[in-house]
């Protein structure tokens, strides 16, 4: 049986109990979603003021459109560089918005002390930790698809540019693209679940010194998987074993490779990955909002 | 109108403040026992350091006690229906600096499920009781000190609520801010809100509260109303003019006569029967009666007597250190 057909099983048996206890926590979560829903609103509304994330926004549209001034290289060669380098772009910004807006999200409000007002209101902790996340989750996903839509844009500019060339083999690829970008949004999602996590229990430096170790390490997860099974020192496999279970596989939602260079991939490889980012993500918000009602603000 | 319920209990809450790092905890709060009453207006005095802000921060669930605890309106302070009767001041007015006046409103009552058409009655009431209705398109961060306070006043009533608990209501305003503060919260307890209020300003607490208790190094070291915390006058003083220094001396060797200062005659309260015979003999020494009063202690006297007591004289003003 492999890991995905049991992830599966797994997946059913909790949504079936889910089902038959629905009474028990149906008026709970009926409370609960219009609380994180108010939260989620005002973070959205509080980051859309803040001039730091235009600016980053701005800068990446300009890196994108900085790149239709490669045309001194073959359509098939600038196609492939647009591609590659628009989703590079879009999973790296993407990545360092989610590390810098994630970690403070909660610090923050911590600080400000903006969080006594809202806490000496009827919202339960957890709905406050939902709703920054959820939060979160808005902007990230804005900014992707703003970031996506530029880059689709510059692809068919350049597209309608080099068609009259002779022997134009330029391929804009539009839904890998899209397929692509909305993978790295969802590696982009489950990282900012742990840095929740982690800033919910430690301060805000510590928590972007924390979420870039995680990035790289979830970014080289094959690599440590091969190094845990070649090595030869007990507690080295041991600790890298772990690593290699606890850190999210965020190189399964990397598929800018396959997408630039036209190769096969299964879209079926992407909806494991998103099933098993959306069961890391429960877990760690869960452990998140644990951590964060026994917190003293 | 105060009533004899009980609105907010609190029963030998401690907190002992730890780090992970030091075998010793600071005692922030020790073994409280207070209660307030509906409708009462009930203030916690005391210095920095005292307690205060802590004991409060427990009652809204901010922080956990060590020990002890607290029920409002009969129930655990972390029922949620507790909070939908009960509004909070923080210190210092943290709210979201982005936002303006009729946006931080309009918020924070929809964390109560209110619809739009009634938030927005509320944010004009609430915009009107405060008197920002002019400035409410002022983004928070650019509002004054006593703006920002009124706004933070306005979240804390956007339910109505029952109980109002308010950390340093005037802290850091100007004169004039500290008065339209005491007023709004007098129009407040005209309305029948029982308000828990924590301050170190004793001229605004005398001017609004009900009872008093007076915290130092995390305990109630005196409780009760102005009347009964400040006890009976203690002397009649007695302003003269033209008094001679023959007379003064005479009226100063009189047992009733605490002492005769500058044409300032003060005497034993419980002399209180040989009054007209000082006065005549002021006035036999060429003196001119201009006032006669029997001053009660201040809060101020009964603050400072309290702690001295309570704590005695060597103990200085920071918390308890315990193992």
């Amino acid at each position: 049986m492999t890991p995905q057909l049991l992830f599966l099983i797994g997946l059913f048996i909790v949504i079936v109990v889910l089902t038959l206890t629905r009474k028990a926590w149906a008026p709970a979560l009926g409370h609960a979603l219009p609380s994180v829903w108010r939260i989620a609103k005002i973070t959205v509304a509080e980051a859309r003021r803040r001039r730091v994330l235009q600016a980053v926004v701005v800068l990446v549209v300009l890196i994108l459109v900085s790149m239709t001034f490669f045309s001194y290289l073959s359509p098939r060669e600038q196609s492939r560089m647009l591609i590659s380098g628009g989703l590079s772009a879009i999973t790296v910004f993407g990545i360092l918005l989610a590390i810098f807006v994630a970690a403070f999200l909660i610090p923050q409000e911590l600080e400000s002390r903006t969080v006594y007002a809202i806490l000496a209101k009827p919202v339960r902790r957890f709905e406050f930790v939902l709703g920054k996340y959820v939060g979160a989750l808005i902007i990230l996903a804005v900014i992707t698809a703003v970031m996506t839509a530029v880059l689709i844009g510059v692809l068919l500019l350049q597209n309608q540019l080099v068609t009259d060339l002779p022997d134009s083999v330029f391929d804009p690829n539009i839904p890998g693209v899209v397929f692509a970008a909305a993978m790295s949004y969802c590696s982009v999602a489950v990282l900012t679940g742990l840095i929740v996590l982690i800033s919910t229990i430690s301060s805000t430096t510590m928590t972007v010194i924390s979420a870039f170790i995680i990035w790289a390490v979830g970014s080289l997860q094959p690599t440590i998987h091969d190094l845990a099974e070649n090595a030869e020192i007990p507690a080295t496999k041991l600790l890298l074993r772990v690593i290699y279970t606890i850190v999210p596989k965020l190189a399964n939602f990397d598929f800018r490779n396959e997408v630039a260079n036209y190769l096969q991939f299964s879209y079926m490889s992407g909806a494991s990955a998103i099933v098993q980012g959306i069961a890391y993500t429960i877990v760690v918000l869960i452990l998140a909002s644990i951590f964060f009602n026994d917190r003293q603000v | 109108m105060i009533t004899d319920e009980s609105v907010l209990s609190i029963d030998g809450l401690t907190k002992v403040y730890r780090s992970l790092f030091t075998p010793v905890g600071v005692k922030a709060v020790d073994n409280l026992n207070l209660s307030v009453r509906r409708g009462e207006t009930y203030s916690i005095v005391g210095p920095n350091g005292s307690g205060k802000t802590t004991t409060l921060k427990i009652i809204l669930g901010l922080i956990f006690p060590t020990a002890g605890g607290a029920t409002i309106f009969g129930k655990s302070i972390n029922d949620l229906s507790v909070r939908e009767r009960i509004g909070f001041l923080p210190e210092d007015a943290y709210l979201y600096e982005v936002f303006n006046g009729e946006e931080l409103l309009d918020f924070y009552a929809s964390l109560f499920g209110f619809s739009k058409q009634r938030r927005r009655e509320l944010v004009e009431e609430l915009l009107t009781l405060v008197g920002m209705q002019a400035n409410r398109k002022v983004p928070f961060r650019e509002c004054s000190k006593g703006m920002r306070q009124r706004l933070a006043l306005a979240q804390a009533l956007v339910n109505d609520p029952e109980l109002l608990i308010m950390d340093e209501p005037t802290s850091g305003l100007d004169p004039a801010g500290r008065h339209q503060m005491t007023r709004l919260v007098l129009e407040l307890k005209r309305r029948g809100k029982t308000i828990l209020l924590c301050s170190h300003f004793l001229a605004e607490v005398e001017e609004v509260c009900d009872r008093v208790g007076i915290m130092y190094r995390g305990r109630l070291v005196a409780e009760g109303t102005l009347k009964e915390l400040a006890g009976e006058p203690v002397e009649i003083v007695i302003t003269t003019a033209g008094l001679d220094g023959g007379a003064a001396k005479q009226l100063a060797a009189r047992e009733a006569v605490l002492g005769v200062d500058d044409g300032v005659v003060r005497m034993r309260h419980e002399y209180g029967d040989e009054l007209w015979s000082v006065l005549e003999a002021i006035h036999r020494g060429g003196g001119r009666v201009i006032e006669v009063t029997r001053p009660r202690p201040t809060l101020q006297d009964v603050f400072v007597h309290a702690i001295r007591e309570g704590v005695g004289p060597t103990a200085g003003e920071t918390p308890e250190v315990v193992e």
